[in-house]
């Protein structure tokens, strides 16, 4: 463009430049500390409401009083001072949206943050909004394939749902959501991955391997950093659900991670109590449960007449030394429609994903798994339950009747054959090979440390050998008679050679 | 109990001495200061006379107003706005407070309670800043 053009342009718009003049609301600060402003005046203001200060800082209203209202500022507020101008927007919270956003690092305000230029967007959603209501959703029956064995089998997610992970630090919880994400390509399935509060470079390592993993194509990462103010912690989940509700919009399935809601919690208690806000049990402010419930309710399936797609959040909660007890795990667990509960103690002994069978539930996952899957699976929760319960048995005497020693040997290669390493998901045709294999007893004689092995060998030939099984679980969901004497026979020639 | 606002006290201070002069006014301010030191609010008097201050003048329909400009305004020029802001705001009588600031470049801000009429070239190119970088 030369510059003659550029200057027409510029002088184009500034001829078609109007202003209006009006009167406008204003206050002043009256005092300014940790991220908080009490400002005078803005008599008019609504609650929510973004408000800017002289130097450009937004500002968020959350308390009304009767000569101040207490505002959040989202961002620095290190050149803020007292007899400040605060002008109210008329405005409530709201972030840019735009399918631009796809593939993109965020700030808690829709900002980019990963130094790859502006993204353009012509809307704007509020970040608080209402949830769907009753009459716009519908059932879930959709399965939403994370590719690990032990949840797909297990603990099924299905679209809409809200699945909790619960666990202490450095159990895998994070991993289980990125490998959630990492399976999703070419599954028509857009994902928000919302980091609140951690470190940033946790967020580097995570954005580099969902990269490598070829799901920045679907996927979006909304961030407010440890070292950023607390409100941005605040709002961050909302900025990420507002921009899961404009893909839901266009009829698409959004997955949504909130990485994690203690820290959020911990960002709403510092900032209720700079406040004033009185504080309840553990300090927490009594809406406390209200910020988990009305952010988690957005997530829903919305039925054909109001444009489909769905919202499926899994939040992340971490627990000290796996307390489930405490104040936000029980409000998180009441809120979801299941949990998945991550021990250490299981970490540690090498079953990983620690997934522990016994406390995980989904509440609504079953009607979403696919039939086939809950014929291999339907037996085999009780029977690690079991299994947990006669292993400790076990260990006080050797002399075990035969059944027992079967269901003893059976239940150590289902623990064998769910442990999964990280960033490896296995397809749902796949995992049900091997869990029949499992289920029919073909593995019984197979030796505990050679389970792994027999697996992918398994998965390899059936491939090959028993395309019917494979290809009527994919289409159809479900295995003909004729599909399932394929892979048995399949299954039992390759054992023959595998025992070789 | 209740607590008592400021506001609130302002107000009934004003209800109470309304009309009233020499002998009862004195009564009133006498035992408006025994109820201040009873509730321990002595030192909050500056707030209360505040607040008192913006009652009055409520409602005896006088209207403060800040006028920013880069010179003093000249007394036509006053007359006018004082004129609208009668209009505008139901006012008997617009008191001007002015201050002189070269930032604003030309034009004039008023600012009356908690509105802003910002007619100041600085805030119209802030405006156009904002309409070109968008």
């Amino acid at each position: 463009m030369s510059n003659n053009t550029i200057v027409e342009n510029l002088k184009k718009e500034i001829e078609n430049f109007s202003l209006k003049t009006k009167a406008e609301k204003i206050g002043h600060v009256v005092e300014v500390f940790d991220g908080i402003a009490k400002v005078s005046g803005l008599s008019d203001v609504k609650s929510s409401e973004m408000v800017t200060f002289v130097g450009g800082e937004v500002g968020v209203v959350l308390n009304l009083e009767e000569d101040t209202v207490g505002i959040i500022i989202l961002g620095e507020f290190s050149k803020i001072k007292e007899g400040d101008e605060v002008r109210s927007t008329g405005r409530i919270l709201e972030i840019p949206v735009s399918n631009n956003q796809i593939g993109r690092v965020l700030n808690a305000l829709g900002n980019p943050i990963d130094g790859k230029g502006e993204v353009k967007s012509d809307k704007n959603y509020p970040m608080e909004k209402v949830a769907p209501g009753v009459v716009t959703r519908q059932g879930v029956d959709q399965p939403v394939s994370t590719g690990i064995k032990a949840i797909d089998a297990l603990i099924p997610v299905g679209r809409g749902q809200r699945e909790l992970i619960i666990g202490d630090r450095q159990t895998g919880k994070t991993a289980i959501a990125i490998d959630a994400i990492l399976n999703q390509k070419g599954q028509d399935m857009i994902c928000v991955y919302v980091s609140i509060g951690q470190k940033d470079s946790k967020l580097r390592k995570i954005q580099t391997r969902l990269e490598e993993g070829g799901a920045m194509d679907y996927t979006i990462i909304v961030s407010a950093g440890s070292s950023e103010p607390a409100a941005l912690s605040y709002i961050a989940p909302y900025a990420g659900v507002a921009i899961a509700e404009s893909f839901m919009d266009q009829g698409k399935d959004v997955l949504i991670v909130y990485d994690d809601l203690s820290k959020h919690a911990v960002a709403y208690r510092e900032i209720s109590l700079l406040l004033r806000r009185p504080p309840g049990r553990e300090a927490y402010p009594g809406d406390v449960f209200y910020l988990h419930s009305r952010l988690l309710e957005r997530a829903c399936r919305r039925n054909k007449d109001y444009g489909g797609g769905s919202i499926t959040a899994l939040p992340i909660i971490e627990t000290q030394a796996g307390d489930l007890s405490a104040y936000i795990p029980t409000n998180v667990i009441s809120i979801t429609d299941g949990q998945i509960f991550i021990e250490t103690d299981l970490f540690y002994k090498g079953v990983r994903p620690a997934v522990n069978v016994g406390f995980s539930v989904s509440r609504v996952g079953g009607s979403a798994q696919i039939k086939a899957m809950k014929k291999v699976a339907g037996t085999l929760k009780l029977d690690l339950a079991q299994f947990r319960e006669l292993e400790a048995f076990a260990q006080f005497g050797s002399d075990l009747d035969d059944a027992t020693k079967n269901q003893l040997e059976r239940g150590k290669r289902a623990v064998e054959l769910l442990k999964q390493p990280q960033y490896a998901p296995v397809l749902t045709q796949h995992q049900v090979v091997s869990l029949y294999a499992l289920v029919k007893g073909y593995m019984d004689t197979v030796p505990v440390d050679q389970i792994k092995a027999f697996e992918t060998g398994l998965i390899e030939y059936a491939e090959a050998h028993a395309k019917t099984f494979i290809k009527e679980v994919v289409e159809k969901k479900m295995w003909s008679d004729d599909g399932e004497a394929q892979l048995k026979k399949a299954i039992e020639d390759f054992k023959v050679s595998f025992i070789k | 109990m209740a607590t008592l606002s400021h506001n609130d006290i302002a107000q009934a201070i004003y209800m109470a001495s309304k009309d009233k002069k020499g002998h009862e006014l004195s009564d009133i301010v006498h035992s408006t200061v025994k109820f201040l030191a009873k509730k321990r609010l002595i030192s909050k008097s500056e707030s209360i006379l505040n607040k008192l201050e913006k009652f009055s003048n409520k409602e005896d329909g006088i209207l403060i107003a800040k006028i920013v400009s880069v010179k003093y305004l000249g007394e036509d020029s006053k007359k006018d706005i004082a004129s609208i802001l009668k209009q505008k705001y139901n006012a008997k009588k617009v008191l001007f407070e002015e201050v002189e600031d070269k930032t604003v470049l030309g034009g004039v801000k008023i600012e009356v309670e908690n509105e802003i009429i910002d007619l100041t070239i600085f805030n119209k190119l802030k405006k156009l800043q904002e309409h070109l970088t968008r």
